[in-house]
C-alpha cells in the first residue's frame, strides 16, 4: 500500500490572538493514509481534530515537521484534496447547480461540460429537481448533499470531511452514511476507491465508516491510538452488530477520561 | 398598552380610520383659512389642489424634476463608481484601511452642504456644483458599507472557495462581490437618500440666480426658490414639498424591489 497522505513529526502551535498564549494544538504526529483507505479521527473535543484536517487541506502550515501529499509538501488548498465542512459552507448567492459547478468553474472547465458534470452529481446525490433551488430553501440533509456534491466536482483523490454529519438529525445521519459508504465505493473493490478522511464526534459513525480509526488525545493532540476495523464491506447490514458494539466500546474506553476531563475545563 | 389586549381592527376599519383622520384635518385646516381670509400668505388644501393641477398640466413640476433627478442619478453613479472600489479595496487590504480611514472619516464628518460655497467658487452656479455636493453625499454611505461588507466577509466561504481552486480573480468576481452585494445595495439606499436630500439643499442654496437666466438648467430647489421670492405662492411650494416626498418614497421603494430581484438568496 503506498501512501497518499504522510505526516512526519507534526505539531501546530496557535498564538491567541487576544492574550498571546500558546496553544499547543498537535504535536508529535507521525502518520500516513494509504491510497483507497476510509480513515476517520475520533477525540475528545480540543484534541486537534479539525487543526489535522486544516492541515492537509493546505490552510495553515504546520509549525513543526511537514505534510506530504503525494510525496511532495503541501503548499495551500488545491482542487484535488476536497474539502467538506460541518456547516456546509455553500455559497448562498448561488443555487444548487451554482454551487456544485464552483470547483469546475474556478478551474476555468467550460460551460457545457461543467453544466453536465454538475446535473451527473446532483442526479448522483439525489438533489434532482432542486438545481435551481437556493441554500436556505433547503433542508439540512440536502444541503450536506449539495456540499458533497460540490466536493466531488473536482474529481478530488482525497475526500476531507470535517464533521460533515454532526448538524443533521439522527434518522437522517444514519441515510447520509449509508449514502456516503455507496458513493465512497462500499460496494466495489478498494482500488477503485478514493481516500477520505473524516473527522467526528460519534464514535459509532467513526466505527461503522472506518478502514481504520485514528484516536488523538488531548492537550497537545498526539495520536494515542490507531484501530484497525476489519469487517467486512458494504457494512449496512453490520449496524448494530456485536463486533461493532465491541470496536466502538474499545475506542470509547480511550476517550472517556480525556473527555470527561474536557467538559469540565471548558466550563472555565 | 398591551397590544395583546386590543381587539384586532377589521380591515375596513383599519382603512378608513387613518384617511377619516387625514380629511378631517384637511377639512379644518381649508375652513380655518377661509374663516381668517389668509389666502395666498397660508397655504390651503384647495390651493395646493390647485397648484398640482396647473403645474402638473404646464409642464413646470416636470421639467424641474427631471433636472434635479438628473443629477441626482450622475452624483450617484460617481458616488457608487469611487466608492465601491474603494470601500471593497480597503475593507481588504488591512494597512490601506489603517491608511485612509483617518482621512475619510474626516471628511465624512463634514456636511455634504458645508461644500456648497467652495462648490460654487470652483464650478459656479450652472449645476456642477450641486452635483459635486451629490456626489460627496453618496459617497460614504458607499465607503463605509463596501469595506464593512469585505470585513465581514464569511472566512469559511472563502476557504471553501480556496479549496475548490479559486484563483484571485474568481475570488473577487465570485466570492467577494456577491457576499458584500446586500450591504453595498443597503449602503445605496442610503446614499441615494442623502443624495437625494443634499441636491435640495444644494439647489435651494444655489438658488435663484440660475432661474433668470434663459435657458433653464434649474432643478426642483432653484423653482422653490424662485416660486418663494418671486412669485410668493405657498401654494406651489407645499406642492413642491409634496412631490419631493413622493420621489424620495418611489426612490426606495424601487431599490428595495430591485434588491429582491436582483438578489433574491438575501433576506434582506
Amino acid at each position: 500500500m503506498n501512501a497518499l497522505v504522510e505526516l512526519r513529526g507534526v505539531g501546530k502551535v496557535y498564538i491567541s490572538a487576544r492574550d498571546a498564549d500558546r496553544v499547543e494544538a498537535l504535536a508529535g504526529i507521525d502518520f500516513s493514509v494509504a491510497r483507497g483507505e476510509f480513515l476517520t479521527v475520533v477525540g475528545p473535543s480540543g484534541c486537534g481534530k479539525s487543526t489535522l484536517l486544516s492541515l492537509i487541506a493546505g490552510f495553515s502550515a504546520p509549525s513543526s515537521g511537514t505534510v506530504l501529499f503525494e510525496g511532495k509538501p503541501i503548499n495551500g488548498p488545491a482542487p484535488e484534496r476536497g474539502v467538506m465542512f460541518q456547516d456546509y459552507a455553500l455559497f448562498p448567492w448561488r443555487t444548487v447547480a451554482g454551487n456544485v459547478e464552483f470547483g469546475p468553474y474556478a478551474r476555468g472547465v467550460a460551460v457545457d461540460r461543467r453544466r453536465a458534470r454538475a446535473q451527473e452529481l446532483i442526479d448522483l446525490v439525489g438533489l434532482t429537481g432542486f438545481e435551481r433551488r437556493y441554500p436556505h430553501e433547503l433542508s439540512g440533509g440536502m444541503r450536506q448533499r449539495c456540499a458533497l456534491a460540490r466536493m466531488l466536482a473536482n474529481d478530488p483523490t482525497l475526500w476531507l470531511m470535517d464533521e460533515p454529519l454532526a448538524a443533521v438529525d439522527l434518522q437522517t445521519r444514519m441515510i447520509l452514511q449509508d449514502e456516503l459508504l455507496r458513493l465512497w465505493g462500499d460496494e466495489r473493490d478498494a482500488a477503485e476507491r478514493p481516500t477520505v478522511m473524516f473527522v467526528t464526534h460519534g464514535i459509532d459513525e467513526a466505527v461503522l465508516l472506518a478502514d481504520r480509526i485514528l484516536v488523538l488525545g488531548r492537550r497537545p493532540g498526539r495520536i494515542k491510538e490507531v484501530v484497525k476495523v476489519d469487517l467486512p464491506r458494504p457494512r449496512a447490514g453490520l449496524r448494530n452488530s456485536p463486533e461493532m458494539a465491541l470496536l466502538t466500546a474499545h475506542v470509547w474506553s480511550l476517550i472517556r477520561d480525556e473527555a470527561a476531563q474536557a467538559i469540565t475545563e471548558e466550563s472555565h | 398598552m398591551s397590544h395583546s389586549m386590543a381587539l384586532p381592527l377589521s380591515t375596513r376599519t383599519r382603512v378608513l380610520l387613518p384617511l377619516g383622520v387625514l380629511l378631517s384635518l384637511l377639512l379644518l385646516w381649508e375652513m380655518a383659512v377661509q374663516g381668517t381670509r389668509t389666502e395666498g400668505l397660508v397655504p390651503h388644501p384647495i390651493g395646493v389642489l390647485a397648484s398640482a393641477v396647473s403645474l402638473t398640466a404646464s409642464g413646470v413640476i416636470f421639467e424641474a424634476m427631471s433636472g434635479s433627478l438628473a443629477r441626482v442619478v450622475i452624483g450617484f453613479a460617481v458616488g457608487a463608481i469611487i466608492g465601491i472600489p474603494l470601500g471593497l479595496a480597503i475593507g481588504t487590504i488591512a494597512p490601506l484601511d489603517r491608511a485612509l480611514r483617518p482621512l475619510l472619516d474626516g471628511l465624512r464628518s463634514i456636511a455634504p452642504i458645508a461644500w456648497i460655497p467652495m462648490a460654487i467658487l470652483w464650478l459656479g452656479v450652472r449645476g456642477n456644483a450641486a452635483l459635486f455636493v451629490v456626489a460627496y453625499g453618496a459617497v460614504f454611505p458607499f465607503i463605509v458599507n463596501a469595506s464593512q461588507a469585505a470585513r465581514l466577509i464569511d472566512r469559511r466561504l472563502v476557504a471553501a472557495a480556496r479549496a475548490l481552486g479559486a484563483g484571485p480573480w474568481v475570488m473577487f468576481r465570485s466570492v467577494l462581490l456577491p457576499s458584500t452585494m446586500p450591504m453595498i445595495f443597503t449602503g445605496a439606499r442610503i446614499a441615494l437618500a442623502f443624495a437625494w436630500a443634499s441636491i435640495i439643499a444644494a439647489e435651494l442654496a444655489i438658488g435663484i440666480k440660475v432661474a433668470g437666466h434663459g435657458r433653464s438648467v434649474a432643478g426642483i430647489g432653484q423653482l422653490m426658490v424662485e416660486t418663494l421670492y418671486v412669485k410668493r405662492d405657498v401654494d406651489a411650494l407645499v406642492f413642491y414639498m409634496l412631490a419631493i416626498g413622493v420621489i424620495s418614497f418611489a426612490i426606495d421603494a424601487g431599490l428595495r424591489h430591485a434588491q429582491k430581484k436582483l438578489l433574491p438568496w438575501s433576506r434582506a
